[in-house]
C-alpha cells in the first residue's frame, strides 16, 4: 500500500467511523463499532500493522494520521457513550416518577385549649411592658376573697358573688384578686403584675359556668392615675382585637376599688362590657401596708371565655367544658 | 327595680327620650337592663325602665332617688313629693320603744277603713309596671311608697296586737311565722317588732303571720321605721330569702324620709279608702341615728388622680347638686354625705363622684409607660409546647368531681367536699386529672374518634393531716393508633413505651434525674404501669388503666394515661458548651441471655457500670423472646460505643472492657453471650 491510498483509506475510515458511531443506539451496538475500528484486529489496527509496507520516508506521517485518527474515533466514542448513558439514565429516572399529590407523612400538632391560648395573648401584651405574672391558691379563706379587698362579713356586695364553700373551711375563690393582696403581702412596691386563673361562682346557665378564668391586672406605682387606666386599657383592647375597638368608661361599684368603673367595647351595634376596673381602694393598700401618700393603684379584672368568644366568635360558653375534639382541634 | 319612666315626672320636669334617660344613668353609674314601650290609659306613652342597681348606692333603689339622680345630671329641680297633711282625728295610744338597732320608728293608726275598697288605678298601673301583685288596697300602697320613696313601710292588724310595740332582739329560741306562712327560728341577733306578748315582725324584712291585715281588717297600724343596715345586713340571707324590704334596708335607708313616707302612704289610703287617721307618733334614739359624715377633698389631688381640670367652682356645683353642702376651707373642699348616701365615706367617694358627673368618658388618656420585665417562660407553658407539639390536644374540666370518679382515681381516700355543691356530680374537689380526661375521651369515642392523645394542666386538691393542699399537675391520656392510618404504613397500636416516650420529652426540658421503675396503682394494670422517679423521688406515674376499669367503661382496647407533678420539676439552668471529642470511637454489639425477670435496666446499669471510663452510651437494640433461646430467658441486645476525648482507642482495649462486662453479667446476673 502507497501512502496516498493510506490516506485515501484513513479518509473512508473517519466518515465510516463517525456516521457508525452516531448511529448507535446503545452501549452494546456502541461498544461493538468501537472494536471494530479499534479493537486488536479492528480496522485502525489493521492498518496499523500495515504501516511496515510504506516506505520509511512516509512512515511518520502516515503514523501521525492514523493515531489522529484513533483519537478523533475515542473521542467520538466518548461524546456518543456519555450520551447514551444520559438517555439509559433519564429513561431509568422517568421510570422512577412518584405521585406527589398522595398524602404526605405529618405529624400533625395538637391543640392550644382556646383558653389557655387567650390568657397567653393577654399576657404577652401586659409582659411586653412589663407586668409580672403571679398566681395564687383557688381554695381561699374568706379574709384573702373578701375582707382584705373590703367586703366585709354580711356585706351586699358579697351577694355579687355566689361563693363555693368547703365543708372542712375555706372557699373557693370566687376571683383572682386574692393573688394581688397575696403579692402585695409579699413584695414591695411598685407593682405591675396579671393574676390569670380559675375562679368559681355558684352559678350555672346559658352564659354561666360554675367555673372561669380570669385575669386581673394591678398597678401600684407613684402617680398611677385613672387616665394611665384608661390609657392601658385602650392599649389593650387594640391590641386584643388586633383592629380599632370603640371603648367606653363608665362608673361602677366594685367594694375594692374607688373610683371603680366598667368598660364596655362597642360590638356591632351594642355596647359590651368587657373589663371591671377602678382605681384600688384605699382601705385595700392600707390594709396590705402600702402607703397611700407615696402610692397609688389601679386595677382590672377581665373574663377570660367571654373575651376568647368575642374574638374567636365562639357562640357557647359551654363549649370550653365539653372538650370535644372538634372544638378543640380548631386552636 | 323597674318601674315606668312617666312616674319620674312627679319629681322632675325632664324632657328626655328614654333611650336618653337609660343612657345618662348608664354613664351615671346606675346600670340599665333595658326598658319597654308601654302605652298606658292613664298617662300616655311610656315606657319601662329596668335598673341593676350595685350595692353602694341603695339611694337609687327608688323613683325619686332615681330621680334626685337625673335632676344632678340634668341640672333640674327636684319635686319633693306632695304630702298634704292628713288630719288626726284621735291621739295614738300605743306606745313605741326602740333601741339602738332601729333608732327611729314613726307609727300612725287607722280605724274604720273599708278594705274592700279598689287600689287607685294610676297606683295600681304602676305597681304592675313594676313588677308588683296587687293585693289590697293597704299593701299595696305600702309597696307604692317603698317603691316611691325606697322606704319600706309595713301595716299590722290593729286589733291583733296586743300591748304596746317595741323594737328588740330576739330572744333565744324564739319563733315567728312570717306572711309567707315560713316558720322561722331566731337567734339572738335578729332584730323583730314585739307587742307585749309576742313578736309581731322580722324587723326590715318581714311582717308576722300573727298580726297581718286581712280583708276583714278594721283598722291598721303603719310602720315607718330605720332599722341600722347591720342589724338587717344577711338575716334573710340566712333563711334563704331576700325581701324588697331587707334589699333596701341592708344597703341603707335615708334616715330622715320616714315621716314624709307616712304622710304620703296617709294621703293615697285616705283617698282610696278614708276612715280616721291617728296622730303621727315617733320614737327615735337620736344619738344612734347615722350622722352626716365630714369628708375632705384635695381638689388638686383629685384632678392628679383623674388626670383633669376641675375647678372648685365646678366641683361645688357637683357637691350642691348631689345634697353634700360644700363648703371651701384654706384649700380643700369639705362636704357632708346626705342621709340618704352611705357610699360617702372617704377622699376616694368624692373623686369617684367628681369623675361620674364629669363623664367618665370625658376624662383624659394617658399611656402607661413600659417597663422592662425578668419573666421566663412557664413551666406549664414548656410542658403544653411540648405535647402539643406531640399532637396532644389540651382539655380544660372543671375541678368538682362526683363521688364514683373520686373514689376510683382520687389519690387521698379523704375527699374534699363542698357545702354548696351545684350538683350531685359536682360534689367534690378533684385529688385527680384523670376522671376528667376519661370523661372527655369518652365525649369524644363516642363521637367516633378512635385514636385520641388528651391532656390537662391544672390543680389537685389534697388533704394531708387535714390541712388542704393543691398541687399543680399535668395528666394524659393516649388511645387507639400512635400514628395516623396512612397509605404507606400500617397503623400501630399505642403500647406503654410510646406514652414513656411522650413523658421523656416532657421531662426533657427540665432538670431532673429521671428514672422509670416499676409500681402498681389500683388504677392501673398491675403488671404495664410505672413511677417516675427524679432519683429517689417518684414525681409522677404512668401505666394502662386497669383492665377492671376498662370493663366497667366498656372499653376492649388498652388506654394509657400519665400524670406529673408539676410543681416539683426545676427548670434547668443555662446550657453551657461541652468540648467534644475529635477521635474516633469504637461499636461494640452485645446480646445477652438472661431470665425473664431480670430488667433491661439492671442489666443496663450493670453494663454501663463495668464499660469503664470511655463509655458513650449503651443503648437497647434488641429483646427477644422464643425460638432459640430457652423457655425462661430473654435475649437483650445492647449497641456500646466508646471513645476517648485524648486518643484513639485500642480495639485491644475495648477487648478487655467486654471481657469484663460478659464475667460480670454471668456472675451477678447469670446471663451469657448470645452467640
Amino acid at each position: 500500500m502507497d501512502l496516498k491510498s493510506l490516506k485515501q483509506k484513513i479518509s473512508e475510515l473517519k466518515s465510516d467511523s463517525s456516521e457508525s458511531i452516531t448511529l448507535c443506539r446503545d452501549k452494546e451496538s456502541l461498544d461493538k463499532t468501537y472494536k471494530s475500528y479499534l479493537g486488536k484486529s479492528g480496522q485502525v489496527n489493521s492498518l496499523l500493522k500495515s504501516l511496515g509496507d510504506l516506505p520509511n520516508e512516509n512512515r511518520r506521517e502516515a503514523g501521525k494520521l492514523l493515531n489522529d485518527l484513533k483519537s478523533d474515533i475515542e473521542n467520538l466514542y466518548k461524546i456518543k457513550i456519555s450520551e447514551i448513558s444520559k438517555a439509559a439514565n433519564e429513561l431509568k429516572l422517568a421510570n422512577q416518577k412518584i405521585d406527589v399529590g398522595l398524602p404526605s407523612v405529618y405529624q400533625e400538632d395538637g391543640s392550644v385549649h382556646p383558653v389557655t391560648k387567650t390568657i397567653d395573648e393577654i399576657s404577652s401584651f401586659f409582659e411586653s411592658i412589663g407586668f409580672e405574672i403571679e398566681s395564687g391558691p383557688e381554695i381561699e379563706t374568706d379574709y384573702y376573697n373578701f375582707e382584705a379587698l373590703n367586703v366585709p362579713e354580711d356585706h351586699p356586695a358579697k351577694d355579687m358573688h355566689d361563693t363555693f364553700y368547703l365543708k372542712d373551711s375555706g372557699l373557693l375563690r370566687t376571683h383572682t384578686s386574692p393573688v394581688q393582696i397575696r403579692t402585695m403581702e409579699n413584695k414591695s412596691p411598685p407593682h405591675r403584675i396579671i393574676c390569670p386563673g380559675k375562679v368559681y361562682r355558684k352559678d350555672s346557665d346559658l352564659t354561666h359556668t360554675p367555673m372561669f378564668h380570669q385575669i386581673e391586672g394591678l398597678v401600684v406605682e407613684e402617680g398611677a392615675s385613672f387616665a394611665q387606666l384608661k390609657g392601658l386599657l385602650n392599649d389593650f383592647l387594640q391590641d386584643f382585637f388586633g383592629r380599632e375597638v370603640e371603648l367606653r368608661f363608665r362608673p361602677s361599684y366594685f367594694p375594692f376599688t374607688e373610683p371603680s368603673a366598667e368598660a364596655d367595647i362597642r360590638w356591632e351595634q351594642n355596647w359590651l362590657e368587657v373589663l371591671g376596673c377602678g382605681m384600688v381602694h384605699p382601705n385595700v393598700l392600707e390594709m396590705v401596708g402600702v402607703d397611700t401618700k407615696k402610692y397609688s393603684g389601679f386595677a382590672f379584672g377581665l373574663g377570660v371565655e367571654r373575651m376568647a368568644m368575642l374574638k374567636y366568635d365562639i357562640p357557647d360558653l359551654r363549649l370550653f367544658f365539653e372538650n370535644d375534639y372538634r372544638f378543640l382541634k380548631q386552636f | 327595680m323597674q318601674f315606668s319612666r312617666n312616674w319620674l315626672k312627679d319629681f322632675i320636669d325632664l324632657n328626655l327620650s328614654t333611650e336618653d334617660i337609660c343612657s345618662q344613668l348608664t354613664m351615671a353609674g346606675i346600670e340599665v337592663d333595658g326598658y319597654d314601650v308601654f302605652n298606658s290609659k292613664l298617662t300616655g306613652k311610656d315606657s319601662v325602665i329596668k335598673l341593676d342597681i350595685t350595692p353602694n348606692r341603695g339611694d337609687c333603689f327608688s323613683v325619686y332617688g332615681v330621680a334626685r339622680e337625673l335632676a344632678v345630671i340634668n341640672d333640674l329641680k327636684l319635686k319633693k313629693p306632695a304630702s298634704s297633711g292628713i288630719e288626726s282625728s284621735f291621739k295614738e295610744d300605743i306606745k313605741i320603744k326602740v333601741c339602738p338597732e332601729a333608732p327611729r320608728y314613726v307609727g300612725r293608726s287607722l280605724k274604720n277603713i273599708d278594705l274592700k275598697a279598689e287600689t287607685l288605678p294610676l297606683i295600681a298601673e304602676r305597681l304592675i309596671l313594676s313588677d308588683q301583685k296587687l293585693i289590697d288596697p293597704v299593701v299595696d300602697v305600702t309597696n307604692y311608697i317603698l317603691l316611691e320613696l325606697g322606704q319600706p313601710l309595713h301595716a299590722f292588724d290593729r286589733e291583733k296586737l296586743e300591748g304596746n310595740i317595741s323594737v328588740r332582739k330576739a330572744k333565744k329560741d324564739e319563733r315567728l311565722t312570717l306572711l309567707d306562712d315560713q316558720k322561722i327560728n331566731l337567734s339572738e341577733d335578729c332584730l323583730v317588732i314585739s307587742d307585749d306578748l309576742k313578736a309581731i315582725a322580722l324587723a326590715g324584712i318581714m311582717g308576722g303571720k300573727n298580726t297581718c291585715v286581712t280583708h276583714s281588717s278594721k283598722s291598721i297600724f303603719l310602720e315607718s321605721a330605720f332599722f341600722q343596715p347591720s342589724a338587717v345586713r344577711g338575716r334573710a340571707r340566712r333563711f334563704g330569702f331576700q325581701t324588697d324590704a331587707s334589699i333596701r334596708f341592708e344597703r341603707g335607708v335615708d334616715y330622715e324620709i320616714q315621716e314624709l313616707a307616712i304622710e304620703r302612704a296617709s294621703a293615697i289610703l285616705h283617698e282610696t279608702l278614708g276612715g280616721e287617721f291617728g296622730q303621727i307618733t315617733e320614737s327615735k334614739l337620736t344619738n344612734s341615728l347615722p350622722k352626716p359624715k365630714k369628708v375632705s377633698l384635695d381638689l388638686n389631688k383629685a384632678n392628679r388622680l383623674l388626670g383633669t381640670n376641675i375647678t372648685s367652682k365646678t366641683a361645688k356645683k357637683y357637691f350642691t347638686g348631689l345634697g353634700m353642702n360644700p363648703n371651701n376651707k384654706s384649700r380643700k373642699l369639705d362636704i357632708s354625705s346626705p342621709s340618704w348616701r352611705y357610699d360617702i365615706e372617704i377622699e376616694a367617694d368624692l373623686v369617684e363622684e367628681l369623675a361620674r358627673l364629669e363623664g367618665y368618658d370625658t376624662l383624659p388618656i394617658l399611656p402607661l409607660e413600659p417597663k422592662a420585665t425578668r419573666n421566663r417562660e412557664s413551666k406549664d407553658s414548656m410542658i403544653s409546647t411540648s405535647l402539643v407539639s406531640q399532637g396532644f390536644n389540651a382539655v380544660i374540666n372543671y375541678s368538682f368531681i362526683s363521688e364514683e370518679d373520686e373514689i376510683v382515681f382520687g389519690e387521698s381516700k379523704k375527699m374534699i367536699e363542698l357545702e354548696n355543691p351545684i350538683s350531685q356530680n359536682m360534689k367534690y374537689m378533684r385529688s385527680s386529672l384523670f376522671p376528667g380526661l376519661i370523661n372527655a375521651f369518652i365525649h369524644n369515642l363516642n363521637n367516633g374518634l378512635e385514636s385520641q392523645k388528651l391532656f390537662e394542666i391544672g390543680s389537685v386538691f389534697n388533704k394531708k393531716t387535714n390541712k388542704l393542699t393543691e398541687k399543680n399537675r399535668v395528666s394524659g391520656l393516649v388511645y387507639g393508633n400512635s400514628s395516623a392510618n396512612h397509605w404507606l404504613d400500617k397503623p400501630k397500636k399505642v403500647t406503654f413505651y410510646d406514652v414513656k416516650g411522650v413523658v421523656e420529652k416532657v421531662l426533657s426540658s427540665f432538670d431532673l434525674e429521671i428514672n422509670f421503675e416499676s409500681k402498681s396503682f389500683e388504677f392501673f394494670h398491675p403488671g404495664i404501669s410505672s413511677g417516675v422517679f427524679d432519683g429517689s423521688k417518684i414525681i409522677g406515674y404512668l401505666g394502662a388503666v386497669s383492665p377492671t376499669i376498662l370493663e366497667d367503661l366498656g372499653l376492649k382496647q388498652d388506654v394509657f394515661l400519665f400524670s406529673l407533678d408539676i410543681d416539683a420539676l426545676k427548670i434547668r439552668p443555662i446550657n453551657k458548651f461541652k468540648n467534644f471529642s475529635k477521635f474516633p470511637s469504637i461499636q461494640r454489639d452485645l446480646s445477652f441471655v438472661v431470665d425473664k425477670a431480670v430488667t433491661g435496666q439492671e442489666l443496663s446499669s450493670l453494663i454501663n457500670a463495668k464499660a469503664g471510663k470511655y463509655i458513650k452510651t449503651a443503648s437497647i437494640f434488641d429483646v427477644y423472646e422464643g425460638k432459640g433461646i430457652e423457655a425462661n430467658k430473654k435475649s437483650i441486645g445492647f449497641t456500646l460505643i466508646w471513645q476517648s476525648s485524648k486518643n484513639t482507642l485500642l480495639d485491644s482495649e475495648i477487648d478487655k472492657v467486654v471481657e469484663l462486662i460478659v464475667n460480670s453479667v454471668k456472675k451477678e446476673l447469670g446471663g451469657y453471650l448470645r452467640n
